[in-house]
């Protein structure tokens, strides 16, 4: 029939456009990769996965000699800071207190721990530099020593530990989960909510350069001019899922388990209520600039509000209520249930984001629409 | 039977009226021109016509079709190319086409009309990388590409160099050969001249005047300029001037040195008269001209207004 072959040729021509346009290419696959590749590095630790420190140990002189010189007393605490599996250490044997501190000062150590001269009783002391004072690596040097400390005072004492803590994450599929599987979700559905608020651009450059109004001269039917549309940017939407997951996986080790059925429902539905966020903001953008102003405002806001980068969490209180009612958030939560905890589509959460989001799709299609037809902007040329 | 029918249009914009009344009918096969200052309603009209905008009152028929009850009837009946060129920059030549033929549910293939506008040369370019006239040439081939009965073609030479210009001239000639009907919107007066069968002058939202360029002409010519120069010093300029002033049907005389102008009702008649008077007197005439009239002169005897491009 006619419209099928309409549709095709409108969906190759939108096709062939959009593979010609290097700034698609550049928005929607280098930046993403370039955005994530950063905070990966930042934040994603150093790729090992776990802790570690550098120190070195020090003892303090006995009012005597030599410093260096292990006196028996505090031997077997030396002995005992040696077997903590974290400490790396730069020098096995105990350095002089000067040397240390020379260490600390250039940062060539993280640490330096300074035994007391005997061994019955007295301070350990932890010297760091000051800049690094309230470092995350600082506090669980202090931490661990902080433990060990009172190991030994209970061996000291010869009782036995009443209470011993063990901590266990729990997730529903993997335990394995880590920030970057965490940024790597988080990176994909922001591309794509970016992908739909921008993509509208191109109506809004149609119309102002009269495109649409051509169209209109024609018998050409528009809203299959918009359905080949949405095709092939849902088809850039999955380019974009698999290139940044395989370079997430493959280049910084990230852990993904998938629920095709919950990722391919989320994937849809950010995809649809995106474009009906950006289709709202090219009713009312009459130039370009207006329209990638608005656009860069709202995925501004939802960038850094809706977990993509950091857990919503770890917002302030007051800014709690924020992300809740912003799409974004359940989209890039509905793509890690799909992507990292492999949640089936048999979870009431899923379904009350998905809701929520529907919520924001339709009012802003709605709106659009009352908006083309009553300003009937599109016969503006 | 009229091809189209345009029946007392008016359209007003807030306060501004841009259409007051207009009414004119095409027949199959013409070229007819509208012509007229910025502003004086010409796109609008067409706008309307084009079925874009809808108009305030009066009518508009294509035979038997109208707006309200044919729509894509008509659409499909009528090309149009329209003055902002608006095409798919990212495609090629041949792409846009081959686009804009599915929108139609018939068409004519792609390699005919590349070669009504000459572009198969440039078919597999995109379209930003043609130039001005290459744009407009495909404007014109989107325009024909469903074939249609009607072309529209809303200041198609604006901003191209003459040589462009003029090959946009045998596009519009081509299409009369092969029977379409054409209207033309032009700031061009001797384009107007050149192409069209009739032309429409519009001022201030009505029609000032319609007919043939000849016709338009012909009622122009109760005065004609003639200009004479002479070899032989002013005195026989002088003498000449003195001559014609006598004689009953020159109304009016200019002299700048050896060269004389003058305007006459019959200007046949005062040059004969005159050579006889030059020739008893031995002076000997260097040139001599009638002046054209062309459409400039009735645009501004019709409007009071000065033509500018």
């Amino acid at each position: 029939m006619n419209g099928v072959k309409q549709l095709r040729m409108m969906f190759d021509a939108q096709l062939k456009m959009m593979f010609r346009d290097k700034q698609t290419w550049f928005w929607s696959l280098c930046f993403p990769i370039i955005l994530m590749v950063i905070f990966m590095i930042i934040f994603g630790g150093n790729g090992s996965g776990s802790f570690s420190a550098t120190v070195a140990v020090s003892q303090q002189a006995a009012g005597a000699d030599q410093a260096g010189g292990t006196e028996p007393a505090s031997g077997m605490l030396l002995e005992g800071i040696k077997q903590i599996p974290v400490f790396e250490f730069k020098d096995d044997n105990p350095v002089s207190l000067e040397q240390g501190r020379e260490w600390v000062e250039k940062k060539d150590i993280d640490a330096l721990i300074v035994l007391p001269a005997s061994g019955d009783a007295g301070q350990i002391e932890l010297i760091v530099n000051r800049q690094n004072e309230q470092s995350a690596g600082t506090q669980a040097i202090s931490g661990i020593l902080e433990r060990f400390v009172q190991h030994a005072n209970l061996a000291a004492a010869g009782a036995e530990p009443a209470f011993a803590m063990n901590m266990t994450s729990v997730t529903t599929a993997a335990d394995d989960i880590r920030y970057e599987d965490f940024l790597l979700t988080g990176m994909i559905g922001l591309s794509i909510a970016q992908g739909g608020l921008f993509g509208m651009a191109d109506l809004v450059d149609m119309r102002r350069r009269g495109l649409l109004k051509r169209m209109r001269m024609t018998p050409a039917k528009m809203g299959l001019f918009g359905l080949s549309g949405m095709l092939v940017r849902l088809m850039l939407g999955v380019i974009q899922v698999v290139v940044l997951a395989l370079i997430g996986v493959y280049g910084f080790g990230a852990n993904l388990h998938f629920n095709w059925a919950s990722l391919a429902v989320a994937f849809l539905a950010g995809a649809l209520v995106f474009n009906a966020m950006g289709y709202l903001f090219s009713s009312f953008s009459r130039t370009m600039e207006a329209y990638m102003g608005v656009a860069n405002i709202f995925s501004m806001l939802m960038m850094f509000l809706s977990g993509i980068f950091f857990p919503v969490e770890s917002l302030p209180e007051w800014l709690q209520p924020v992300p809740k009612i912003l799409p974004l958030t359940y989209f890039v939560e509905g793509m890690r249930d799909g992507m990292i905890y492999a949640e089936g589509l048999f979870n009431a959460s899923f379904w009350t984001g998905m809701g929520i989001m529907a919520v924001w799709g339709a009012v802003s299609f709605l709106l659009a629409a009352q908006l083309y037809k009553n300003k009937s902007i599109a016969a503006t040329r | 039977m009229p091809v189209l029918e345009v029946n007392r249009l008016q359209k007003a914009f807030g306060p501004v009226r841009a259409v007051e009344d207009i009414s004119f009918s095409v027949e199959a096969g013409e070229v007819f021109t509208i012509i007229g200052p910025n502003g004086a309603g010409k796109t609008t009209t067409l706008e309307m016509i084009e079925g874009l905008v809808p108009p305030d009152s009066g009518d508009i028929r294509f035979g038997t079709l109208d707006w309200t009850r044919h729509g894509d009837r008509i659409k499909t009946e009528i090309g149009i190319q329209p003055q902002a060129s608006a095409m798919f920059d990212l495609l090629t030549v041949e792409e846009n086409l081959k686009l804009f033929a599915s929108f139609y549910p018939k068409s004519r293939p792609a390699e005919e009309v590349l070669e009504m506008i000459n572009l198969t040369d440039q078919r597999g370019r995109h379209v930003k990388k043609l130039s001005g006239g290459q744009q407009q040439r495909l404007a014109i081939g989107l325009a024909m590409i469903n074939d249609p009965s009607i072309i529209f073609l809303d200041e198609p030479t604006t901003g191209l160099d003459p040589q462009a210009r003029r090959n946009i001239w045998d596009i519009v000639l081509k299409l009369k050969e092969m029977g379409k009907t054409t209207i033309l919107t032009t700031h061009y007066m001797e384009e107007a001249e050149k192409l069209s069968d009739r032309v429409c002058i519009v001022d201030q939202g009505k029609i000032v005047t319609m007919d043939t360029p000849a016709a338009l002409i012909d009622r122009l010519t109760k005065e004609r300029e003639v200009r004479l120069s002479f070899l032989d010093g002013e005195q026989a300029a002088i003498e000449t001037e003195r001559a014609a002033q006598a004689g009953s049907s020159v109304a009016r005389t200019e002299r700048d040195g050896t060269s004389l102008r003058l305007w006459s009702t019959k200007p046949e008649e005062t040059l004969y008269e005159l050579f006889g008077f030059t020739k008893d007197r031995g002076y000997r005439v260097e040139q001599i001209s009638i002046r054209e009239m062309s459409l400039e002169d009735v645009f501004i005897a019709f409007t009071g207004k000065e033509w500018r491009d």
